[in-house]
């Protein structure tokens, strides 16, 4: 079966959200902190009358991004002022995910539910590997990424 | 839980939180705090209100905010009995007929007890203090 994706990059990989409901996209603005949270939590935003945490995929991955080399660093210091916060829902619990860049939007087929790997990425966050235009797109696992504990 | 519908706005470590009107009883300076060395790590000591020895809780040590302990004291009526909370400033107060959003999934450990959900305040957002789950 195939079905809408969002196809986004975040430290390098590039990584498909399966469109369930309204999406938003973002230009990135700083979340409302809340002391004690975990630490890929950068926050809560306040849109459109609902509360979205906001989860820093990078940091729940387990990411590095590719370090700053040459000309290279001087875009590294830009920080998130690049980067998007997409607003998504996955069994009807809104949150949000910065990721580095949007790329598009893709018809793609549905992941099998196969185990696969896709390290660096830890194989329980993964829903499948899908191609898109010879790419490998990382489906993920929101739910267990961010509402198992 | 009817919370009312105002709110005391405070600031600590330059971010904005809120506590409901019904559980406070003043707004004071902290004066002759008595230290106690048998209090855990979060109290300052103990300061007298009407009579009574209240403990004074570092609300940034609680919530591992930097900075020094605050200026102001809260003394709030809790479900642990009344107790001083230290803050930096008193921004004012919201007369609201929001209901508090809970906390988002995700976000803290569901074992946290800090918090009773968040409030809507000038386009920000701004964390409900829980006073009843402050103290273990």
């Amino acid at each position: 079966m195939k079905s809408n994706y969002l196809l986004f990059l975040a430290a390098g990989k590039l990584f498909g959200a399966r469109l369930v409901g309204a999406i938003e996209i973002l230009s990135w603005r700083r979340p409302r902190v809340v002391p004690l949270s975990y630490n890929y939590v950068d926050g809560l935003i306040d849109y459109r009358g609902a509360v979205y945490p906001v989860f820093n995929l990078v940091l729940r991955l387990g990411l590095t991004k590719p370090g700053p080399i040459g000309f290279a660093a001087e875009a590294q210091e830009q920080g998130d002022a690049g980067r998007s916060i997409i607003l998504l829902e996955e069994n009807k619990v809104p949150f949000g995910i910065v990721v580095d860049t949007v790329v598009k939007m893709a018809m793609m087929e549905d992941p099998s539910g196969a185990m696969v790997t896709a390290a660096p990425v830890d194989p329980q966050f993964v829903k499948g590997i899908v191609q898109d235009d010879s790419h490998d797109v990382v489906i993920l696992d929101f739910e267990r990424l961010f509402h198992a504990r | 839980m009817d919370f009312g519908t105002r709110f005391l706005i405070l600031s600590l470590g330059g971010e904005n939180y809120a506590i409901p009107i019904t559980r406070l009883l003043e707004i004071t300076m902290p004066r002759n705090i008595q230290k106690d060395p048998k209090q855990a790590d979060i109290f300052e000591g103990n300061v007298e209100y009407r009579g009574a020895w209240i403990p004074v809780v570092n609300m940034k040590k609680i919530l591992k905010i930097t900075g020094g302990p605050g200026e102001n004291l809260l003394v709030v009526n809790s479900s642990k009995g009344v107790l001083g909370l230290l803050v930096d400033s008193v921004v004012e107060i919201l007369d609201t007929d929001q209901k508090p959003v809970p906390m988002p999934r995700g976000v803290v450990n569901p074992s946290l007890t800090y918090f009773r959900g968040i409030l809507r305040y000038k386009d920000n957002l701004v964390p409900l203090l829980d006073e009843d789950g402050l103290l273990k």
